[in-house]
Parts: C-alpha cells; structure tokens; sequence
C-alpha cells in the first residue's frame, strides 16, 4: 500500500517500461523510455506529463545529456537526442542492431551507447555526431560511466573497462563473478567500484583497483529471494540505482520488490512494500530525495497477462537510505 | 555472380575446412572477404536463427536447426570458435534425443554425424546412437560409422557395420551396397599392393624410396654422429618407429602370410571393445590418453644458478618437508565458470572444466537428468525447475527459452523478437 511519501505517475507509458532517469539537475524532471515507443518527461512534483516524443519502435534506454536535451535509443537502432524546450527530435547516427543502453558521461562529454551489435559508439553531444565504434567481444547488456570510464556488462558474463580518454584498447576485461547471466551494473558515485546484478538473485560488489589488496575487498550476496513450501524462489534483479550522497544503492527485482543496500558495511538498510509486478528501472535523484520506481511486467515468464505497469515516486527518508 | 578472375578464395585454401557436399561458391567469397570474420549482416542473421529457434511454434523445429547448422557451416569457413558450431550441434543433437520421430529422419540423422565427427570419440556416439536407435534405418549412419573404422584400419568393423546396415534393411539400400562395394575394393587394392610390396622388396627399396618421417637414423662417419641426409631406404636405422605409408605397414605386419586373406574371426588389435547391441549407457571413458603427460620433473639435471652476489645458488628442494598453512580467507572467491551453459562458458576462466567432459558424456548425463527429473520445457510461461540443484531452487524466469540456443538471450531481446512477429503479421502497422 502506498502511504503519503509514494504516489503513482498519471499518464504513465502505454506498454512496459524499459528505463526512468532523473534530471541531473533537479528532482523535478523525469524521462521515461517505454515499449510503446515513446520516450516522455514528466513533472514530478506536479505529477503530470510534460512531454512525449516518438521511436518507430520501442525504446529500450533513454538518458538526460543535460536538463534540457533528452537521448534515447532501442528497436529501431537509431540514435535520437529530443530539445525539450523547442520539443524537435534529431537522428544522431545508428547502430546495426537495436541500441540497448544509453548514458552520458560528464567528465568527458561524450554520450555513450551500447548495442546488440556487439558495439559501443561514443557520441559528440554539441553536433551531435558519431565520435568512434568500438567493438565488444559479445552484445552489450548493460553500461555505466564511473568518471571518465565506463564498465560495460556484455552476454557470456564479461565485463569490459574502458578509459573514455583512451578509447585504442580494453582497460580491463573482467569476468563477472556471478554465474547467470549479468542484468546490470552500475558504478559507485566515488567512482571506485560498481555493483553487478545477475538473472538468479544475486548482486555482486566489484572494484576497479586491479591491486591484490583492493581485489581482496569483493564480494556478492543472494538477494530477491523468496521461499515458498521449502522451495527458494530466484529471481532476476534487474535494477539498480545508487544514491549520489549516501553512497547506498537500490535493487529492484522480478519479485516486485525494492532493497536498498549499505555496501560498506554489507547491510540492507530497509525493504519496501511489495509492487505489483516486476521491478524495471530505479532512479534516484541527483540530491536522492526521490526514488522513481518503474513497476513494470518484463515478460520473464513469457507473455502473460500481469498487473498494470506503473511508475512510483517515493520520498526517501535518510533512515531508509542512510548508513547506520 | 562476380565471378571473373577474383578467386580470392584460391589463396587461403589452406584455412577453409572441407564440407561434404561441397560449399556455396557465393558464401565462400562473401565469409573470406570480411577482414574480422563478423560483420554486422553475419550477426544479425544469427540473431534471426537464435529468435527463430526460441520462438518457433510449429510442427517441425528440427528444420530451424537444420537451417541454422547449414548457414553456420557456410558462413564460417574457417570453422574455429566464432562459428560456436561445435556448441550448436550439440545443443541441436541434445534438443531431440526423447523425440522418436526424429531418429530416422535424414537431417538429425546427419547433424548427429557431424556432432560425432567433432567429438574426440566418435566411434563412441555411433555406438551410443546405435543403442538410442538413433539412424539405424539410415544408410548415411552406418556409412560414416564404417568411415571412421576404416581410418583406423580396423577394416574388419567396418565391414561388419555394413552387414549390420544390410541386416536391419537401412535405406536407401543402394547407396548402402555402393559405398560397401567400396569399401571392398579399397581393401582389395591394399591387399593387392600389399602383395607387390612384398614380391619386389628389394628393388622396391632401391627405386621407389619415400622419405619417412619420424624415424631414427643411422649415423655416419666415425667420430661424430652425423645423421645422413637421404632419409631412405638403407640409412635408416629400423623401422620399429615413424610414421610409414600404408603400404609399408600392410607388407610389415604379416611377414609370413603372402595373402591376407579377410577373416572375420580374426580380431584385429586396433579394434576397442566389441560394439555392445544392447542399452549403452555406459560413458565413455576419454581414451586419448596418448598427448596428455602427467607433469612430470623434467629431468635430474640441475643449473647452478648464480645469484648476484656470484654465489651459487642451489634450486631450493622440489617438495617442503612442512604442510604450508593455507589461510582459508586468503582463497580467492572462486570465478565460478557456469559449466550449466556450454554456450555461455567460452570466456577464459580461472578454473578449467574437466578434461574428462567430452559432449558425449554431457548428452548422457541430460538424458538421465531429463528421464528422472522430467523436466518440462514449456515456451510458455511458468516457473520451471532448476535441474541443478535437486529442486531446492526455482528459477522464476523463462531459463530454458534464454538458453535453448547455441548462443543466449536477454528478456530484452526475446520480448523484441516477439514484437518483431507481431508487427510483421499486422499489414497496416508495418514499419518501413
């Protein structure tokens, strides 16, 4: 049940969704990607729809390059960036299969995106046009920028480094030390790690520091787990998001539930209330007031019928994000 | 066709792997003439055949496999890991091991072939099929079968496959008799040669003289061992070791006997155990045992090491005369590889899988996990259970749907595939 600090989005996207991400200036602003094709900004405090433009096909990530401009990328491979303030779409460039992860990095001011096509393409914003392709040894799955690099998740569990500056060769090229398949990984704000989420209910935290002694400090943890009559339920966990102050992040799973995690002193903080259906996407926003939860049927299970698909805002208190 | 002076396929001959039935001259220059061996057109046809797979509704899935191995011969000349062939034939093989209206049929019959031809053993699948009843009504089975006994000049086996083709009436029964009459003048011949060799030994000696490879020489000169540099006839030492050409072989071992006369009684030593009829169901041990050595000290000689102070250094003795304490956090959490998928398992991984896993042994061991643990595999929906770990876990997602291909899936990527149908069906929402 939602209480007063939790409310749901109106106007919310026609079919599932795929990514929510916050303004990276103000709690106000939220950018939606859906598979209805649409990408839409919402006003949060005023819970209404801003504004909506159009993909030929579905939308699979969508992110802010700064308050005013919008990117966003899926099915239909290309590679859109949309001026919300005079409402005009641009094609920047394609990929050769649908474009999966979309995300900006600040330090270097290159927006980056991933692809089935085994490829990671970086991005001249203020042109825009294409800034380099950059092949992956498997099809992308997931990306995010930790300062100037960017950790890429691919299918066969690999992980790549690469050093946004210097794009010529892989910086490092892990392993992930899950066994399933990685459904996203997203990087610390201190920039020193990132935590990986697998299909079976685990989480993985890593570090970037190839030095034994820092290698050392690593370590995973079964979460979105359910027993039901003696049998452990596993579930995919499909999101994450961290909070930029607290250095605490999010988890959202198949199971409809949301954790958020103390890495540090390897606790979880606090449990929400069980969604409808399956977590999407989590955003935290840049000062981590909010949390945007994107509750929505992922069709784990094959096509079947499910509870609506609904995007949730919550105010977070420090006693359900803060360290202890 | 461009077909005008640009063989380009002539210059690497070398790196194209034969096919029976030859390759498509188009797709040959196509797949030679990518610099990396991938490009995007090559992957996404491989993303259609893998959506194809995990979404097919109809009667007949075996022709998407069918199609896919073709295509994945054709495309990747080189054969090698990229193609993941290997993993797709034995994922195609394993698919349809319960399905008895596929045991005959010529296509499963034939990728079951190429699936042997790739194991380390597969005089051991063909038994295996045999038993499962696995393209015993198929000439092309026991032709290949009879191949592989007639590389290891066990030409007494591969006589007795054909009779046991002929005896259990496999078509087409011409093809069947064809390749029997040819194995039977190849035998022939080799007897034929075998007696030549024997009546013109000397001359043969002198005249027609082959180098042999791997053999030991005999050294001339009187001082100092120098090995000759005609590699023939009279300057070898014996021909105990080394590789010699069949006829050689055919004339050396019965000295005696001027005939060799076709005994089926006789057995013959290179032969493995008798081909049992009945359920086999044994794995097979790994019988190739001759390439791996046990690591051994490598010899007793030892290098006095100077170290940079000039003193000598002795090598510091092979085994400690304490137990060392190994701190169990100092253990590395393991990076596990997942030996669940084989498809997923081509990262480079700390640990190593078993050497004694061949894909054999795996198709056995889903087969048995299949008849006990029965094991459903509905496209649709539903939680299915982990086959690992005894049913304690329940993977709640469509495992088996991500993973049924040679290569894996995302929930994303199945979801698109199931929009790329529906939008396809709908004519008025085509996109362009």
């Amino acid at each position: 049940m939602t209480g007063s600090n939790e409310y749901k989005l109106n106007q919310g996207p026609e079919d599932s969704i795929s990514a929510v991400k916050f303004s990276p200036s103000t709690a106000q602003f939220l950018l939606v990607s859906s598979w209805d094709s649409t990408v839409r900004l919402y006003d949060v405090g005023g819970n209404s729809m801003r504004m909506k433009y159009q993909h030929s096909a579905p939308v699979l990530d969508c992110a802010f390059y700064d308050p005013t401009h919008s990117w966003s990328g899926g099915l239909d491979t290309q590679l859109k960036t949309h001026d919300l303030n005079t409402d005009q779409d641009t094609i920047v460039g394609t990929h050769d299969a649908p474009i999966r992860c979309v995300e900006y990095c600040p330090e270097v001011n290159v927006m980056v995106t991933g692809s089935w096509d085994r490829s990671v393409r970086l991005w001249d914003p203020r042109t825009p046009c294409n800034a380099g392709t950059f092949s992956q040894p498997e099809k992308v799955y997931t990306l995010s920028v930790a300062g100037d690099r960017v950790i890429v998740g691919t299918a066969g569990r690999r992980v790549l480094v690469w050093d946004l500056r210097n794009m010529g060769y892989v910086q490092q090229r892990r392993e992930s030390s899950l066994k399933y398949q990685t459904r996203c990984i997203r990087a610390f704000p201190n920039k020193q790690g990132y935590v990986l989420s697998s299909i079976e209910g685990r989480v993985a935290v890593e570090y970037l520091d190839p030095s034994q002694e820092v290698q050392k400090k690593k370590y995973a943890f079964k979460c979105h787990r359910l027993k039901e009559n003696g049998i452990e339920q596993v579930y995919p966990v499909n999101a994450i998001s961290f909070h930029s102050v607290h250095n605490t992040f999010a988890t959202g799973g198949s199971d409809g539930f949301v954790n958020i995690w103390d890495p540090f002193n390897k606790k979880r903080l606090c449990q929400f209330h069980r969604y409808p259906t399956s977590i999407a996407s989590l955003a935290f926003s840049n000062d981590g007031s909010t949390l945007a939860i994107a509750s929505s049927y992922m069709q784990e299970q094959g096509d079947i019928s499910h509870p609506e698909d609904a995007i949730f805002i919550r105010q977070v208190t420090d006693a359900e994000t803060k360290p202890k | 066709m461009a077909e005008g002076g640009d063989a380009d396929w002539e210059l690497c001959k070398e790196n194209i792997q034969p096919l029976k039935g030859g390759r498509a001259i188009a797709a040959l220059n196509q797949a030679l003439s990518l610099q990396e061996g991938f490009s995007s057109a090559t992957n996404q046809h491989k993303q259609a055949f893998e959506s194809e797979l995990r979404l097919y509704e109809g009667d007949d899935p075996l022709d998407v496999w069918d199609r896919y191995v073709k295509w994945t011969e054709q495309t990747f000349p080189q054969g090698g890991k990229e193609s993941n062939l290997s993993v797709l034939l034995e994922r195609a093989v394993m698919r349809f091991t319960k399905e008895n209206k596929y045991h005959n049929d010529v296509r499963y019959v034939d990728l079951w072939i190429k699936f042997a031809e790739n194991c380390p053993e597969p005089l051991d699948v063909y038994r295996y099929m045999q038993a499962q009843g696995i393209g015993t009504m198929q000439a092309s089975f026991y032709i290949a079968w009879s191949e592989e006994y007639e590389k290891q000049a066990n030409y007494h086996k591969a006589d007795t496959v054909f009779q046991e083709g002929f005896r259990c009436h496999a078509e087409p029964l011409e093809k069947l008799k064809q390749f029997h009459k040819g194995l039977q003048a190849r035998v022939s011949r080799q007897v034929m040669t075998g007696m030549l060799e024997e009546d013109e030994e000397d001359a043969a000696r002198v005249k027609e003289q082959e180098r042999m490879s791997l053999v030991d020489l005999k050294h001339r000169g009187k001082k100092k061992a120098v090995a000759p540099i005609n590699r023939v006839g009279a300057a070898l030492s014996g021909k105990s070791s080394g590789l010699s050409s069949q006829g050689e072989a055919a004339a050396g071992s019965g000295s005696n006997t001027r005939f060799r006369v076709f005994d089926e009684n006789r057995a013959v030593s290179a032969a493995p155990a008798e081909p049992r009829l009945e359920s086999w169901m044994a794995p097979p041990t790994s019988r190739a045992k001759e390439n791996e050595q046990r690591p051994e000290k490598w010899s007793s000689i030892k290098m006095p090491q100077r170290s940079r102070f000039g003193h000598v250094v002795v090598a510091p003795p092979s085994e400690p005369n304490f137990q060392p304490f190994v701190e169990e956090s100092d253990q590395p959490p393991a990076m596990t590889p997942c030996k669940i998928n084989p498809a997923v398992n081509s990262v480079l991984s700390a640990r190593k899988p078993c050497r004694e896993e061949t894909p054999l042994k795996r198709l056995q061991e889903h087969s048995q996990q299949q008849a006990s643990g029965g094991a459903s595999s509905g496209a649709s929906g539903g939680a299915q259970s982990g086959a690992s770990s005894g049913a304690q876990e329940q993977s709640m997602y469509c495992k088996e749907l991500l993973l049924s291909g040679a290569s894996e899936f995302c929930f994303e990527e199945l979801r698109a595939e199931r929009y790329r149908q529906r939008v396809s069906a709908e004519p008025s929402g085509r996109e362009g």
